[in-house]
């Protein structure tokens, strides 16, 4: 039915997060001893011990760049793969850490931990001079993104067999509220509630709202998102612009960030 | 039939196959598998999702497919009763055979349909209902069998020869002989219910025009503008049926599946072509096919338009863009513009 010729080499790169993405896959139980048959996996941060960088074909990169040498190892990694897929929120928009990214604040707390250099002293020095997160697409060119956090299976395993199988995956932007609906759940928006579902990225089959919670964004931006629409629709039922921002803020990353700014 | 024969009634139908009906759950109501007669609530107006999620479920396989072959998968040959079915939903299904048992079969839709037996239940409107303006509001088909709930009794419509199958091994619980009083019973009913809607579609018989007229009104950017585009509008719209198409291969990569999954025009890669051309890249360009789609191309290819009044639109948009919204806004552009409001 396809072309495969060889198993592709595939590496599993960590930067800066919960390092939950690579725990989802080894947690995929049914599917984790087929992903390491499925593929040639010659690097995987969280599962093998050696730690020479090799050659891959697909690199899955986790997490956000948080110091120089992450950046560096970024941009080796960009050098040596075909795909470069972001794998996670982090990756993908920054994640949590990325709400510390304002360059001004940031030189004042690394003052006010580091002293006067605001810089990590050589002897701590273990992972590189610390700088604002950033998702790793700032960086270097990304060919896929695979949000979540962590991501979830479901969402992960047709787009990474797609890519180990030479094939293209279908990019499809939707947002939760399209999975929140497949569920049958009633809205929260239509109660009073707050809930991000139209703004965040779906893949995680609405678990929040099918167990009657509000989505918090987890899964990073959706690509359609209409943010001023969704500010006025959440002050409407309440909340304080300040609220809404921070709300957007927690997982949208530099998108969010990006869509605020109104670029 | 009188009111205390109706649980027997239901056992009898469910013992026909799966019995599906509507069962309230917090604040919305769900068509729901039914173990017990007691989970049934037919005092309701409308689901969510429409009895559309039994003939094209939001999502499921296609083909299995493995490195040199495949087999199509289709729908089990379970029979499937669903209960308490509105006029408005049973009209929606009808515009859905239409489509997919038309020329082309779907063989998907065709095995579901084929093992879905339809029993329709009375109801009154509330203020979201508009099946009065879209001439939804009775059915004569489309059902196996119809109920209508008057005071201390039912009245049954035979619909189907399925529908008849079961009506005559109900017979002892049914009354042959229809008496004057009951009739006028029903005739009464029928009067209260339809002075009862309180919502219509402005100018209805235009509208097809109204919205040919205003094709490039300003109207559709302030709707687009608001627009969330989240897709609830076609998920829980029961004449909505698009869906989308795609291959998964499993973990092994060695066998996979190909799913159906339901779609919206309002998502932005919808109108995406070959070679990433995308025809409707915004908003508006998207909210104005969903509308003109449903009130007016619809018209004109079935002189009926694709939507059925039941007010989910109208009920479930997080920001109030509906038929009513969309029409009212058309026609009082058009009022300003034209002489056609005061007929
Ligand atoms: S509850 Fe949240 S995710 Fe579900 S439809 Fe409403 S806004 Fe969307
Ligand atoms: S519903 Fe929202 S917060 Fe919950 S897992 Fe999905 S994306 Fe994350
Ligand atoms: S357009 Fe709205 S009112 Fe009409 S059938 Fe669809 S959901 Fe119901
Ligand atoms: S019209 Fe309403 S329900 Fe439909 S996509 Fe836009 S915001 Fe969502």
């Amino acid at each position: 039915m396809w072309q495969r010729e060889k198993k592709p080499v595939v590496g599993i790169f960590g930067f800066s997060g919960c390092a939950g993405d690579q725990l989802a896959i080894l947690h995929m139980e049914d599917s984790t001893i087929d992903f390491f048959t499925s593929a040639d996996i010659k690097f995987f941060h969280m599962a093998q011990s050696h730690q020479e960088v090799p050659k891959v074909d697909i690199a899955l990169v986790e997490g956000s760049i948080n110091t120089e040498r992450q950046l560096k190892e970024l941009k080796e990694i960009r050098e040596m793969a075909d795909v470069v897929v972001a794998l996670g929120t982090c990756a993908c928009y920054g994640g949590i850490q990325y709400l510390g990214e304002d360059v001004e604040t940031f030189k004042e707390r690394m003052e006010y931990v580091y002293g006067k250099s605001g810089e990590v002293p050589e002897f701590l020095d273990l992972v590189g001079q610390p700088r604002p997160a950033q998702p790793i697409s700032e960086y270097i060119d990304v060919d896929i993104m695979i949000p979540g956090c962590p991501i979830s299976a479901e969402n992960f395993v047709p787009i990474y067999t797609k890519l180990i199988s030479g094939l293209l995956p279908q990019k499809y932007p939707m947002p939760v509220c399209v999975e929140c609906k497949y569920e049958g759940n009633d809205c929260f928006l239509l109660h009073g509630k707050y809930c991000l579902g139209p703004v965040t990225a779906a893949g995680c089959n609405a678990t929040c709202p099918s167990i009657d919670i509000s989505c918090i964004g987890c899964f990073g931006t959706y690509e359609g998102a209409n943010y001023p629409s969704m500010i006025d629709k959440l002050k409407e039922i309440g909340l304080s612009e300040e609220e809404v921002i921070r709300k957007l803020k927690l997982f949208g990353g530099n998108k969010v960030e990006q869509a605020l700014k109104g670029d | 039939m009188s009111k205390e024969k109706f649980p027997e009634f239901v056992e009898l139908i469910k013992s026909k196959g799966k019995l599906f009906g509507p069962v309230k759950q917090k604040e919305k109501y769900s068509f729901e598998e039914i173990k017990d007669f007691s989970e049934l609530d037919f005092d309701y107006q409308r689901t969510i999702i429409s009895p559309k999620k039994f003939i094209t479920p939001a999502k499921y396989s296609t083909l299995r497919f493995v490195k040199f072959g495949q087999t199509e998968v289709l729908p089990d040959d379970e029979p499937q009763i669903v209960m308490g079915v509105h006029p408005c939903d049973i009209h929606a299904i009808k515009i859905l055979d239409r489509l997919f048992l038309g020329n082309i079969k779907d063989p998907y839709y065709a095995k579901r349909r084929e093992n879905l037996i339809i029993i329709g239940h009375s109801c009154l409107p509330d203020d979201k209902c508009v099946c009065q303006s879209t001439g939804t509001d009775m059915v004569e088909d489309g059902f196996d069998l119809f109920l209508t709930e008057l005071d201390d009794f039912y009245l049954l419509w035979v619909g189907s020869d399925k529908g008849l199958g079961i009506a005559i091994e109900a017979e002892n619980l049914l009354e042959e002989n229809v008496s004057e009083e009951e009739i006028q019973e029903y005739v009464r009913w029928q009067q209260e219910r339809s002075s009862m809607f309180t919502t219509s579609i402005p100018s209805y018989k235009y509208l097809a025009d109204i919205i040919h007229l205003n094709y490039d009104s300003d109207v559709w950017e302030q709707f687009g503008e608001k627009c969330l585009s989240c897709g609830t509008c076609s998920l829980v719209c029961p004449t909505c049926n698009c869906f989308h198409v795609d291959d998964k291969i499993m973990m092994n990569a060695e066998e996979g599946i190909r799913e159906r999954m339901l779609d919206s025009c309002t998502l932005p890669y919808y109108s995406m072509v070959a070679g990433n051309h995308d025809f409707r890249p915004d908003r508006t360009a998207r909210l104005k096919l969903y509308y003109t789609h449903k009130l007016k191309e619809y018209i004109g290819r079935w002189g009926q338009p694709s939507c059925v009044g039941c007010g989910r639109c109208i009920a479930y948009c997080p920001v109030d863009i509906n038929v009513i919204t969309v029409s009212n806004a058309l026609f009082e552009e058009v009022c300003e513009t034209q002489e056609v409001c005061d007929q």
